[in-house]
């Protein structure tokens, strides 16, 4: 066993780090093109998750995450742009149903692959200004989640949890009252803590998840499963402390502390909350 | 990353597994039983002695100590091998898993001669003396005090500890005392072995919330106790360093020991509430991020994570359990596992008493509050 990245791991994590505080204000279709250009649709699960997490910490706006861990896996191969998948079952809030080049739609008689120019999906107005969803009408529609398209939210939602702690971490760091930083108060700290430890034990399962898909281990469902629920958790705690300890400055729409927050309740809420895949756990 | 142990661990755990069923004491042989983390009874002595001759004590350890040199993923296979046939692994677990760990570190080869092999042969038995009545969570505030005599060939204690679990049955105590009462309170520690025959030496039990006859904390009171300098572990002063090492010991015994906790209550808590999905993911969770820790990839603060997320994860689950049993709970003295005579009773004993013991691992070896300030300002960089 090995549960550390290793050499060419950590390299190439280095390098998305890099390469997405590079290009992270870029507009969507160069960011798009760049990840195509870089191949990262086609890296290998740790890989994938390594960039998952990194696209989380930088609220992505591109179709990535549906495209790499919706569609793909339904599908059986990449899409020839931008794909996404309908495979919960009601075709509801589904990630880039109307913008994604080609769909993967999971039906009573299998998957069905269509071009999204043909396709009808109605986007939902949601909270989240950098989440893009939409309503799919089909009777014939059934559930069948792939793994790795569990795998890929926890771990994007590891990474927005990631951002809203490292956030936060600077913000208490800096804001005085009663002449000192408000990150020296024990009450702080200890908030602050405890958003750390979620955030790690979710992250080591997310990756355990990750693991298990890239050596097609018999564990890869309830590792996926794991992982997308203790993501969910993570962002419980994250975002309840998060904004409580940012106070008024996190309660604006200025501060990008929103978006992430939003993010993160989003990546619950998406494929099942905590809720439900604990109770899968049980099942 | 990746998931497959080469064969030799495979090999590894077959072996050991069988030396386990071909060697284990018997139920008959195992009748007497542990008083206290200090005390051991002559069959466990036995075993463990069997244990450190075969190196399946601490197979990490070379052969000296009770080793054959095993590589990180052996040891944690050993460690599986034994959690899961709920083996205890020492039943003087702080002076396996921090007194001899710690003299290992830091001690002398003589000390590690005259001490850590003995306390790793179950020969004799240590308890740590580090908490005082001032001094809990601010660890260096201590104020017992050792005096270097004028010829400087020994020091002279007078002072209080207390907790000090098992001391009352234990040959040997790793005393931390002040050596230099106007240094800065982390300078002027030192650390110093005291047999508990010395004279001035004088121990109190006392009962724990469990029972008034579950004796296992100790107030331990120090007058003019004469300790020759070859029992100072470590350098002069410098005992903080120690403490240090000590309760990094201490943390990784304790989270270990958490995994352990964790795994019992899967098996004994059956449940069909959400609780217990929580329970799968904090038992795996702290496997992944223990392993790493173990294998030396993290920094040794992220110990603090471990042991905070392990004692508060056996909490809850504990609660949940004491809750799903209603007034069950209350019996006592109750069972709540099958007898195993290779084990501690505490772990088995009602829920109630299961549940409240847990607190011993949210307050003991630094409290969860304490936890918490070492990974905010140490991980996370906040202000003190």
């Amino acid at each position: 066993m090995e549960f550390e990245f290793d050499k060419d791991q950590l390299m190439f994590q280095q390098l998305v780090r890099r390469t997405v505080a590079k290009i992270q204000a870029l507009p969507e279709d160069k960011l798009w093109a760049t990840y195509l250009e870089l191949g990262w649709l086609e890296a290998p699960p740790i890989e994938l998750a390594i960039v998952l997490e990194e696209l989380g910490y930088a609220a992505d706006p591109t179709p990535f995450l549906a495209t790499a861990t919706w569609f793909t896996p339904l599908a059986g191969r990449l899409p020839r742009s931008s794909g996404t998948g309908v495979c919960d079952g009601t075709g509801r809030f589904v990630l880039d149903a109307d913008r994604a080049d080609e769909v993967a739609i999971l039906t009573k008689d299998g998957v069905v692959v269509v071009d999204g120019a043909d396709f009808a999906a109605e986007r939902v107005s949601i909270f989240d200004p950098t989440l893009h969803v939409a309503h799919v009408a089909r009777p014939d529609l059934v559930a069948g989640i792939p793994d790795l398209a569990l795998m890929g939210l926890a771990v994007s939602t590891v990474g927005s949890c990631r951002r809203i702690l490292d956030l936060v971490v600077t913000h208490v760091k800096q804001r005085v009252q009663f002449g000192k930083p408000v990150g020296s108060f024990q009450a702080v700290k200890h908030k602050a803590a405890d958003m750390y430890v979620a955030i790690e034990r979710a992250k080591a399962l997310a990756y355990f998840a990750a693991l298990t898909l890239a050596e097609e281990d018999p564990r890869g469902h309830r590792a996926s499963v794991m992982a997308k629920a203790a993501a969910g958790e993570c962002q419980r705690l994250v975002f309840q402390h998060g904004l409580q300890l940012f106070g008024a400055m996190g309660f604006t729409w200025e501060n990008e502390l929103q978006v992430h927050l939003k993010r993160a309740k989003a990546g619950d809420l998406l494929l099942g909350t905590a809720s439900v895949h604990r109770r899968a756990l049980l099942a | 990353m990746r998931l497959t142990d080469d064969p030799a661990v495979e090999e590894f755990r077959a072996e050991f597994s069988a030396y386990l069923d071909a060697n284990l004491p018997s139920e008959a042989e195992a009748l007497p039983r542990p008083k206290s983390s200090a005390d051991i009874p002559e069959w466990a002595r036995r075993w463990q002695r069997t244990l450190f001759e075969a190196g399946w004590l601490l197979p990490a350890n070379p052969p000296e100590y009770g080793g054959r040199n095993a590589s990180l993923q052996q040891q944690f296979a050993h460690l599986e091998e034994l959690s899961r046939r709920r083996i205890y692994h020492s039943f003087n677990p702080q002076g396996l898993g921090i007194i001899a760990a710690s003299l290992l570190s830091f001690g002398t080869a003589e000390q590690k001669r005259r001490w850590a092999v003995p306390i790793l042969r179950a020969e004799i038995t240590a308890a740590l003396g580090m908490s005082e009545p001032g001094a809990g969570s601010d660890l260096a505030g201590l104020r017992t005090r050792a005096v270097l005599s004028e010829a400087g060939d020994h020091f002279v204690v007078n002072g209080q500890k207390v907790w000090t679990s098992g001391a009352h049955d234990a040959d040997v105590l790793l005393t931390f005392v002040r050596t230099d009462p106007d240094a800065p309170k982390h300078q002027g520690i030192s650390v110093l072995l005291i047999p508990t025959d010395t004279e001035g030496v004088v121990r109190r039990p006392f009962g724990s919330i469990a029972a008034e006859d579950d004796l296992d904390f100790n107030e331990v009171f120090f007058t003019d106790v004469v300790v020759p300098r070859e029992n100072l572990v470590g350098p002069l002063h410098e005992g903080w360093k120690v403490a240090n090492g000590s309760l990094g010991h201490e943390r990784t015994m304790l989270w270990l020991s958490y995994a352990e906790r964790l795994e019992d209550l899967l098996g004994d808590a059956p449940s069909e509430e959400e609780w217990y999905a929580t329970l799968m993911m904090d038992v795996q969770a702290l496997k992944l991020l223990g392993y790493r820790q173990l294998a030396g990839q993290r920094p040794d603060v992220e110990v603090s994570m471990l042991k905070l997320l392990g004692s508060e994860a056996v909490q809850n689950a504990s609660l949940h359990a004491l809750e799903e049993q209603g007034l069950e709970s209350l019996v006592h003295p109750a069972s709540t596992a099958p007898y195993n005579h290779m084990n501690n009773e505490n772990f088995s004993a009602s829920w109630f008493e299961r549940y409240v013991r847990t607190f011993a691992g949210t307050i003991a070896g630094g409290t969860s509050e304490i936890q918490r300030n070492i990974v905010a300002e140490r991980i996370l960089g906040l202000p003190r």
